[in-house]
């Protein structure tokens, strides 16, 4: 029997994990066109920087709601600590935000034609792309950082939130160009590129997490890995995480590239976004119980 | 700093009176708590947050030297560790290391992150739903600010739970090992004396009369934050993967961009 205690982090804390990375891999990909072709990605970039700013506005709603005494959320940032990957992550919550909010009023008045900021757009999208990396992946380290059996011994978590909030990123900016109709055509291309690109990503560090998860040895945690393989999440892992949220949405995204859809589009980006969710969902509750 | 101070708890000389437990309700003002029925006198099966001090009662079939059953018994509590996975966890150092070398959790800067809850490769860090902190052995640090021991040693009638210097009570608690060798108790052994060994060494440590997974202790509990930099340079790696990814897919291919 296990000693250990179980955080008990509620299903609001996957939904904060889900939309940071979200968030992260939007503003990633709206700062790589915005640098390489401005003007061929216009929408890619729009669509990017408001989709992560809008994705990033619940998110800390989310973690100071969850807190014993919310009125203390801000003794998150008396204290600056590199051997904590929350501390860590509360500052570059913090530094995203700031970063997100910029690039979506710099896009904001470029589509009012006020004013252009195009080299002070390019440095916060910069900034705000490591940022925006660290927010997606830190939830997989800071979970690594723990003493529960299944996190410890598995080794490729923050590569995993990593390439899920990628893959979910331009999945959810390719739903929405793709509804924009013709106009961004062109540019759906690109985030179908990327979304199949990430998801590729994805199911190696699902590999990787599982493999050094039974390398471990460790009787504990390869039992909390059969909740996922052949125990209560196994529907939800297999069928919904794998199949359905990474491999099927895959071949579907091949297909895509050349057919150019909006039905598959979206299909296509539906199956990522719950994937990518179940994803995360599947390794907080199994690795919590 | 001041010599550590240590807890040893000599489990061979525990008669399960758990006079330690009750004495640690009164002491921290913890409270009662709905009872855990274990089949055991052991109530409560974990530590909580009223239960700072907790006797495990284990039954282990031919743990004796003449093979009859093992009753053990053991007076568990906060370890205190060297190197302290809570200690490390806490993101807004309400969780301090003491002159003493023990591990507290100040209740007036916690703000209930509940990420030490799940550092602890013990499971003793709790958490209150009324206060909305976590909780845990304070080592008694307003006792032994003025010069009383833990409330939990001062009461215990069988002197099983130690108080003292560190260095003192290992040199006492390896000699007691070996008097129990030689009383045919070919199991027992320190748990956490060795301060080269894991987490840096436990400021409360035990003697154990059969190996440590019998009690449900960890053989050799790992520090969480030591995958820090492997999980940190894969997930940097994935990005890598991503960026190329990204510069390929919005790569100005065909673009009137000038």
């Amino acid at each position: 029997m296990s000693l250990l205690q179980s955080p008990h982090w509620p299903f609001l804390i996957d939904v904060y994990f889900f939309l940071g990375g979200l968030a992260g891999g939007a503003f990633v990909f709206a700062t790589t066109a915005q640098i390489l072709n401005p003007r061929r990605h216009r929408d890619v970039v729009r669509v990017g920087y408001y989709l992560a700013l809008a994705a990033l506005i619940p998110c800390p709603l989310i973690l100071i709601v969850d807190l014993g005494v919310p009125s203390r959320f801000l003794n998150m940032l008396f204290r600056f600590n590199v051997d904590s990957p929350m501390s860590m992550g509360a500052w570059a919550l913090l530094g995203f935000s700031a970063c997100a909010g910029l690039a979506a009023l710099f896009t904001l008045l470029e589509d009012l034609r006020a004013s252009h900021f195009t080299g002070a757009k390019r440095l916060v999208g910069v900034i705000g792309s490591a940022f925006g990396f660290f927010l997606a992946a830190y939830p997989g380290v800071l979970l690594g950082a723990t003493a529960r059996p299944l996190w410890i011994e598995g080794h490729a978590l923050g590569a995993l939130f990593l390439a899920v909030g990628a893959s979910t990123g331009a999945a959810a900016m390719a739903l929405i160009l793709a509804a924009m109709g013709r106009r961004a055509a062109d540019q759906v291309a690109s985030v179908r590129l990327m979304t199949v690109v990430a998801l590729v990503i994805q199911l190696l560090a699902v590999v990787v997490f599982v493999g050094s998860v039974q390398a471990s040895g460790s009787v504990a945690a390869t039992t909390a890995l059969r909740l996922l393989t052949d125990g209560r999440f196994a529907m939800l892992f297999w069928g919904g995480a794998i199949v359905l949220g990474s491999v099927l949405p895959l071949v579907l995204g091949l297909v895509d590239l050349r057919r150019r859809s909006f039905g598959l589009t979206a299909l296509t980006s539906l199956l990522v976004l719950v994937g990518g969710f179940l994803v995360k969902y599947v390794i907080m509750a199994a690795g919590q119980v | 700093m001041a010599r550590t101070l240590a807890m040893f708890t000599d489990t061979s000389l525990c008669i399960g009176c758990r006079a330690c437990q009750v004495a640690c309700k009164q002491w921290n003002e913890l409270g009662s708590e709905q009872p855990d029925w274990t089949g055991t006198y052991q109530n409560q099966t974990h530590f909580t947050d009223k239960t700072f001090r907790l006797v495990r009662f284990i039954e282990e079939p031919g743990g004796k030297p003449n093979g009859d059953l093992a009753w053990l018994l053991m007076s568990d509590v906060c370890k205190h560790c060297a190197d302290a996975g809570c200690l490390n966890a806490c993101p807004t150092g309400a969780i301090y290391r003491t002159e003493h070398g023990t591990v507290n959790i100040n209740q007036d800067t916690c703000n209930g992150c509940r990420y030490c809850v799940s550092a602890c490769p013990f499971g003793v860090v709790s958490f209150n739903e009324q206060t909305g902190t976590a909780k845990k052995c304070t080592f008694c640090n307003d006792r032994i600010h003025n010069g009383l021991g833990p409330a939990c040693a001062k009461a215990c009638p069988t002197e099983s739970i130690q108080f003292g210097f560190r260095d003192d009570l290992v040199g006492k608690a390896q000699k007691r090992v070996e008097a129990l060798k030689a009383m045919g108790f070919k199991n027992a052994q320190l748990y956490g004396a060795d301060s080269n060994g894991f987490l840096g060494g436990l400021n409360a440590f035990f003697l154990l009369l059969s190996k440590p997974g019998a009690y449900g202790l960890p053989e050799n509990p790992k520090l969480p934050q030591k995958n820090i930099v492997t999980d940190s340079l894969l997930a940097i790696g994935s990005a890598f993967l991503v960026g190329i990814g990204a510069l390929v897919a919005f790569r100005g291919r065909g673009g009137k961009e000038g």
